[in-house]
């Protein structure tokens, strides 16, 4: 190696070993949160850290009342320990301020601000006044007294389904069919469903655009009303049992009682994954005393078998009469 | 087990047990000392960085010293050199021994025509083909074809079997070129040529010597006054089939010439590597290359090193031997050839045992060296073992492993960014990678595209990945199979040219 090569090594050696010994103090301090004061006088001590992340990003951070520079999302560095009021802050939207605790080589994170927006001027999207309204598959269904529209979210494209205009005065409850064509509703006494079906498919069915049907007229006060699976029976569920309409032809509908309570149930839910009902009654069981239990009635099977059954013997019934 | 036998086996299981329990190490205390292993990872992170500066830096320095020396007429030199003590160039022979293998004509004729290129005089030339008996009658066909078209163009072409199976051989390269060297010193017997003026050059079958290279290697032997002890090391590069290999493989054979120019600039630790030349006095009077182990081109260094009693070095040549890049036919095949290749590299950590016992056996070798250049030589398979797993894979464990309290501490917050930060410097490095490859790129041949300049360039994106990938597993591949005493055989890298027109 020439003489030349060698001073150049042993420079960028020497000069390597001392850069690695003069950045490894400052490095390892600054990656363990110390912070060096050389004036007035040398001191060490330990920082902590504050991480904001804000939604949305890009908003102002005030600490103690001072601006800062950086921007959310950012870490806020070399902060003695202490308790610090921060804010953070964009025009127009509300500002979320906290009280944060830095504690000595640790991080504090506040990484789900959500600013909301300040109160914007309401939108009217409709021009119709509303008895009601329902919301599916990306379009607004309003129930009015000129009759059943649609909109798109924001209001546009609206499209008249039917001028029926006999909505009851207080809805108590509206779902739409796992299919999304139908929109059932009901009061304490009636179920009326709403047929949503394009012009073709209404033909196909035999039906006409945007017709509202009354499909069950209950005696005993309805609680809750629920889509079967298939889309075409509705489950009633009334203060004196559980009802299943059949909603397919027209005229009046075939309902069948599958189970009469003992007493008005004190909660009810439907699993429509397994069309399965759970409600709570009354009742006196072999292996237990009278009272309120839990039950679960699996509609999927055992409704099919019930109602097939009971058809049979209806007609067996009308056949005899006859 | 005998004394000897025991200490060898401690000897062969330091590099791997250091290895694995610096890993180990590592996992155990991220889940335990998170801490403490964030500010080795930080250490190391910016040791690594500030490193690969430093390297870099010498590489610039080697390629600069490459340019110088490129223009040089060492043929010239050596004229007016004269004769020293009875040594000139006229009357020192250059010995080219080729160890071969399986390698056929399309392999070794452009080696042999780059022979006849040099602008050394042929008649002060021998060419020794050793052909392997167990590769099979083709191959010795073939070496027979060779000397008969090539037997006029040099002092001699000499062509020899190497038999199977001699006592206490293995299946190395090493024995082959051993047999070829006492084939070469029957006939200097024969002729009755003095083994100091016989420089000899063990190359790989695809060597192609540069035009200046035996000129070169002449004047550094005849100036150099301890000239039995050093061997003489070129650059070797990959530009055989440059232009018509994978990137990946191109990425990762440049890197490797870039490391010997490093070298070249670190003479403390700088030892024989692939294709290298030597006195052939020196060669029969350590009794020539080992014959049971693999790399044998290191091993020979150490082995002239303690017999002169550490009074040996290697010299280094600023003129280039081109070699064929280890490539495949697929991507998953030219990695795997790769991974193969840098393996059979990374089992010279057999020196160190090897070294370690002669260093026991030797007390005339001053205990400062024998600790520096051990130490030397430990450091750099062991680094070679650790240094991508510990930068791509343990650097993220403390978060992984350390739970929610570190990571809520300032160190395990600021991990990932200050390490991400010490090594997005060590990126920059790669431009200038890039423009020194562009820079010893051979011409483009007729055949391949001008778009592939740019993929000459774009290439280098794969280092961070190739690096993650096959940086630091071969050499811990061969240091466990060292550990355990799974002894590797010797893998010839099957040489793979694009036929052009």
């Amino acid at each position: 190696m020439k003489k030349s090569d060698k001073i150049k090594r042993f420079i960028a050696f020497y000069l390597s070993v001392i850069i690695f010994c003069v950045l490894l103090p400052i490095v390892l301090s600054y990656s363990l949160g110390y912070h060096v004061e050389y004036f007035p006088s040398f001191t060490i001590y330990k920082t902590g850290i504050i991480y904001l992340k804000s939604q949305p990003a890009g908003s102002s951070i005030y600490v103690n009342g001072k601006l800062r520079p950086e921007m959310t999302p950012a870490k806020i560095e070399e902060l003695k320990p202490g308790t610090y009021r921060v804010e953070v802050k964009r025009e127009g939207f509300y500002p979320w301020q906290k009280e944060l605790v830095v504690r000595p080589n640790m991080v504090t994170k506040a990484d789900s601000i959500v600013l909301f927006p300040l109160a914007q001027e309401i939108k009217r999207i409709s021009d119709y006044e509303v008895v009601d309204f329902a919301v599916s598959g990306g379009n607004i269904y309003y129930l009015t007294k000129n009759g059943l529209m649609r909109s798109s979210m924001d209001g546009t494209g609206l499209k008249l389904f039917t001028s029926y205009a006999a909505w009851p005065g207080s809805i108590r409850g509206k779902k739409f069919s796992p299919d999304g064509n139908k929109i059932m509703y009901f009061d304490g006494w009636h179920i009326w469903v709403a047929y949503l079906l394009p012009e073709g498919g209404f033909a196909k069915a035999g039906r006409e655009n945007g017709r509202v049907e009354e499909v069950y007229r209950s005696e005993d006060p309805i609680i809750d009303a629920f889509w079967y699976s298939e889309s075409n029976h509705a489950v009633v569920v009334t203060e004196r049992g559980i009802i299943v309409v059949d909603l397919a032809g027209g005229g009046a509908k075939n309902a069948v009682t599958l189970y009469t309570f003992n007493s008005r149930p004190a909660g009810i839910h439907y699993d429509p994954g397994t069309d399965s009902l759970y409600f709570s009654d009354l009742r006196e069981e072999k292996d237990a005393k009278k009272g309120v239990y839990l039950y679960r009635m699996d509609l999927r099977q055992k409704f099919l078998d019930t109602f097939i059954k009971r058809i049979k013997k209806e007609f067996d019934v009308i056949y005899e009469t006859k | 087990m005998r004394r000897n036998d025991l200490y060898r086996r401690i000897f062969e299981i330091i590099p791997g047990s250091l290895t694995w329990t610096t890993l180990i190490s590592l996992l155990v205390l991220a889940i335990f000392k998170p801490l403490w292993v964030a500010i080795f990872i930080i250490t190391f992170d910016l040791y690594w960085g500030i490193r690969v500066i430093y390297l870099t830096t010498l590489l610039v320095f080697a390629y600069r010293r490459l340019e110088k020396e490129k223009k040089i007429n060492w043929l010239t030199r050596c004229e007016e050199l004269g004769d020293r003590h009875g040594l000139g160039y006229r009357n020192v022979y250059q010995a080219i021994l080729f160890p071969v293998y399986n390698e056929g004509p399309e392999i070794l004729i452009p080696s042999i025509s780059a022979l006849i290129a040099s602008n050394y005089s042929k008649d002060k030339m021998i060419v020794v083909l050793s052909v392997e008996e167990r590769a099979g009658e083709d191959v010795w066909r073939n070496a027979e074809m060779l000397r008969d078209s090539y037997r006029d163009r040099f002092f001699a072409f000499l062509v020899t079997k190497h038999p199977i199976g001699l006592p206490g051989e293995a299946m190395a390269k090493g024995a082959n070129a051993t047999w070829g060297a006492k084939v070469l010193k029957a006939f200097l017997d024969e002729w009755n040529i003095d083994y100091g003026h016989v420089i000899i050059s063990c190359f790989d079958a695809d060597t192609c010597a540069e035009k200046e290279y035996f000129g070169c290697l002449a004047y550094h032997y005849i100036t150099n006054p301890k000239r039995h002890r050093s061997s003489y090391q070129p650059i070797p590069v990959y530009n055989n089939n440059i232009w018509h290999s994978r990137s990946i493989a191109r990425v990762f054979e440049i890197g490797s010439s870039f490391m010997q120019m490093i070298e070249t600039m670190r003479l403390e630790k700088f030892v024989t590597f692939s294709s290298h030349s030597m006195s052939f006095k020196t060669l029969v009077d350590v009794g020539y290359w080992p014959i049971d182990m693999i790399s044998d081109d290191s091993v020979i260094y150490w082995k002239c090193f303690l017999y002169f009693d550490g009074d040996y070095s290697v010299i280094p040549m600023y003129v280039t031997v081109s070699m064929d890049i280890a490539t495949g036919r697929t991507r998953l095949e030219t990695i795997a050839k790769q991974y193969k290749q840098k393996r059979r590299w990374a089992w010279g950590v057999e020196n160190f045992p090897y070294l370690m016992m002669g260093f026991m056996e030797n007390d005339r070798i001053p205990l400062i060296k024998k600790l520096r250049r051990g130490f030397n030589l430990l450091e750099s398979h062991y680094t070679w073992a650790v240094w991508a797993i510990i930068v791509t894979f343990i650097a993220p464990l403390p978060l992984i492993l350390g739970g929610g309290l570190f990571r809520q501490t300032t160190i395990g917050y600021n991990l990932p960014s200050v390490s991400a930060a010490l090594l997005r410097i060590t990126l920059l490095t790669l431009l200038i990678c890039m423009f020194l490859s562009i820079r010893l790129l051979p011409p483009r041949p007729p055949d391949v595209k001008r778009s592939k300049n740019i993929v000459m360039i774009a290439q280098w994106a794969l280092a961070p990945f190739m690096a993650a990938l096959i940086g630091s597993t071969p050499a811990i591949d061969a240091q466990t199979r060292l550990m355990l005493g799974k002894y590797m055989h010797f893998q010839v890298t099957e040489k793979f040219r694009k036929k052009t027109n």
